[in-house]
């Protein structure tokens, strides 16, 4: 056992603390996610016996990769959080944004990035009328209903992109070439951009939900949505509102992964899996959660690599979510509720 | 808690039900006889994976095998049994090998007389084990895995080379090609994706390394299903300070590797080679991975460049379907190619006989490069399926070696460029 993940040994919230403020500082939790995957680092390259640079060149990856695995689960946490629903569809709506940008680089001639801004908007309004047109006629029936509407989209989504584009592999030339190099490890800029990306998509994220009315309202709604609507919030707006900004996550994220990975209708697939991970890990509806999470993932996964090669990486993700469920069921960031 | 407890129970119970609707139905349509009685069409299946991550390739080669089709009804169809012309009926394995299974099954009870699928190994020893049961040939197309034809399995035949021949040839001609430039090559770093198409032909690339007289051989696998970054394991490759990265994977996790390369820069890497690789030697890649993937050799099975008849195959595909005919899709041409043989040898539609006109025969120009006409062994395997070596020159794929099939002199070192 390699990375030691978050334990139960620094203080965290008691549950009678953590119930008296819904919305707590996080302090504690923050600490241990980023001391102990720290903590785990110094350890492998103290008695792991690999070379440094290659320790360097896993962390380098895992946290560049985890901002990515960040990004996507973002959007997830969100729609987890606040609508409740568990959206299977997050993978295929990432494949749809990696289209929506294909389509605009390679038809219509834009550079990638202005192209990402182009899809956001895009992937907002296909969100944002999924929700209301389909999902909200669903939101006072039992949870199974929207979690099978939104697995049958993802399969029309996957199909109907099969349907019009083929499956044939596509790829988009890189708008940056070269790579950072950063301690004797090497970070493609293409995915230096999308860590960037993530972080300030958080950030932007998470001012939202805390500065504005509209955020005031998610969470109103995420709290207790009878009582927000009693006060005269939409809550079927906000509702429509909180999907679309889950899925315009997905399509910053669709943009920025594009220049390096190859595009088949199925692409979006693998993140699906690892997203659901990052979420419960971060606790359900947590912006700062999930993208810490992800970075977690994303080490564990690339300095775990370095001694479990092929499937071994995957069963340490799995094992240290497991620990970590184990030992905090609410996830790093969650309330208990 | 309990409502955590709920979700997740529902959250697995959706997840089960997914799988079981995606499980296809197996409505058994009581096919009447065999591949019609007496007159009307004969019924060739062809299976491939035609929806998920391989629908890509899967499509290309249903279009082969229905080509393949086309080609001979205009022809004038099965002479033997006065002209009888053939159809194709397509199934959908998904990529799932009990999905591969159940289709098999279908096809086989609307009467195919044989079998053409179905590009992955695991698909691939599901759908035999239906061939054998129903006395139904089974033509394989694509699968590498040598454990398909280690079961004694009388009904299944394969055109293309298996993993274990592609490693050691990988090996005995890199060596060659080493040897001939006068440029030694001591270390190997092997890049393969962890499933077992990658791990055999790996194993036997090892097993025959010492025997070229290539001292070390550093193994880093990756699991292909969440494979979105290659640079530490290419920096695991570089670190083992390799004359030669080699690399066994399918399209995407290879242009990724190649991208990979292209980044890090490694110094003193002579060249990198890819295995039954499946992206080097496709005509995409150097599109994609631009200068990247200039001076990649690619040792593996592949459609013979040099013959003309293959040329006027792969134009009239493009030229119908709008994309390149790929080694892949040729090899599904061809084994349309050798069960309409069979037919005419065997004069009747009885699978049983067409599985021993198989057996017993021999299809002189394969349209692939191999060492000579495809004749089958007793365990089905086609025992002149070689591969060859192709390199990326001047953004184009070409045959290099062995002499036989060069297109262009090969060029080594090729160290990876930027």
């Amino acid at each position: 056992m390699t990375p030691v993940p978050p334990d139960d040994g620094a203080p965290a919230a008691s549950p009678a603390e953590a119930a008296a403020r819904p919305l707590p500082r996080r302090a504690p939790a923050a600490a241990v996610a980023v001391a102990a995957p720290a903590a785990a680092v110094l350890l492998v390259v103290a008695v792991g016996g690999r070379d440094p640079h290659l320790v360097a060149q896993a962390v380098v990856t895992g946290l560049l990769l985890g901002g990515v695995y960040g990004l996507v689960s973002l959007g997830l946490t969100l729609i987890f959080g606040v609508l409740d629903i568990v959206n299977f569809a997050q993978g295929a709506l990432l494949t749809l944004a990696m289209f929506v940008t294909y389509v605009l680089v390679s038809r219509a001639g834009l550079p990638v990035y202005l192209a990402t801004a182009v899809t956001v908007p895009v992937l907002f309004a296909v969100g944002w009328l999924v929700q209301y047109t389909m999902l909200n006629r669903l939101m006072s029936r039992g949870l199974e209903n929207q979690l099978l509407l939104t697995l049958g989209l993802s399969l029309l989504v996957e199909n109907a992109l099969l349907l019009g584009f083929g499956g044939q592999p596509r790829s988009v030339p890189e708008p940056v070439h070269g790579a950072l190099r950063v301690a004797g490890a090497v970070a493609p800029w293409t995915r230096v951009v999308a860590f960037c990306g993530a972080v300030v998509v958080a950030a932007l994220l998470y001012g939202l939900l805390r500065r504005t009315r509209l955020g005031a309202a998610i969470r109103a709604v995420a709290a207790n949505a009878e009582g927000a609507a009693l006060v005269g919030v939409d809550v079927r707006r906000v509702y429509a509102l909180t999907f679309g900004l889950g899925t315009a996550c997905v399509g910053v994220a669709g943009g920025l992964v594009l220049p390096f990975l190859t595009l088949v209708p199925t692409t979006g697939e693998q993140f699906t899996i690892l997203a659901f991970v990052i979420v419960v890990l971060g606790g359900l509806g947590s912006v700062g959660g999930a993208l810490l999470g992800g970075l977690v993932i994303g080490l564990v996964q690339q300095v775990g690599g370095l001694y479990l090669a092929g499937d071994g990486s995957l069963l340490l993700v799995f094992a240290v979510f497991v620990l970590v469920l184990f030992v905090r069921p609410q996830g790093l960031f969650g309330s208990r509720g | 808690m309990r409502r955590t407890l709920r979700r997740a129970l529902v959250v697995t119970a959706v997840a089960a039900l997914a799988a079981a609707g995606c499980g296809g139905s197996t409505s058994p349509k009581a096919g009447g006889s065999r591949g019609g009685s007496g007159s009307g069409p004969i019924t060739i299946g062809s299976i491939h994976p035609l929806t998920g991550g391989l629908a890509g390739d899967g499509e290309l080669m249903d279009d082969a095998v229905k080509l393949a089709v086309d080609d001979i009804n205009q022809a004038g169809g099965i002479r033997a049994l006065g002209g009888r012309t053939l159809q194709v009926r397509s199934a959908d394995s998904q990529g799932k090998p009990e999905i591969g299974q159940s289709e098999a099954q279908r096809l086989v009870q609307s009467g195919a007389v044989a079998l053409v699928g179905t590009y992955q190994s695991d698909v691939t020893l599901n759908v035999s084990a239906v061939a054998e049961r129903s006395r139904v040939p089974l033509v394989i197309d694509v699968a590498v895995a040598d454990q398909i034809l280690a079961k004694g399995y009388k009904y299944t035949f394969r055109i293309q080379p298996d993993a274990s021949s592609m490693g050691r040839t990988g090996a005995q001609q890199l060596a060659a090609i080493a040897k001939d430039k006068g440029v030694p090559v001591d270390r190997v770093a092997y890049l393969h994706e962890s499933s077992d198409f990658g791990t055999s032909v790996f194993t036997a690339f090892r097993a025959e390394a010492g025997k070229q007289g290539i001292g070390e051989v550093t193994e880093i696998s990756y699991n292909v299903a969440n494979f979105t970054d290659a640079t530490t394991q290419v920096a695991q490759a570089v670190a083992a300070h390799p004359d030669v990265i080699v690399a066994t994977g399918y399209y995407a996790d290879s242009l990724l590797i190649a991208r990979t390369i292209a980044s890090v820069r490694p110094a003193g890497v002579r060249a990198v080679m890819g295995i039954a690789n499946g992206a080097f030697d496709n005509d995409q890649f150097p599109l994609d991975a631009r200068t990247a993937g200039e001076g990649y050799l690619s040792t593996n099975y592949h459609f013979d460049a040099t013959d003309s008849e293959v040329v006027a195959i792969r134009d009239r595909f493009r030229q119908k379907y709008g994309q390149p005919m790929r080694t892949a899709a040729v090899l599904s041409y061809q084994a349309v190619r050798v069960i309409a043989q069979a037919l005419e040898r065997a004069g009747s539609t009885d699978p049983a006989k067409v599985r021993d006109a198989i057996a017993g025969s021999t299809t002189d120009r394969p349209l692939l490069a191999f060492a000579g006409p495809i004749r089958f062994d007793d365990t089905g395997q086609n025992t002149n399926a070689v591969p060859i070596t192709m390199q990326v020159l001047s953004g184009q794929v070409r045959q290099v070696y062995p002499q036989q099939f060069a297109e262009a002199p090969v060029r080594f070192p090729a160290p990876p460029r930027r």
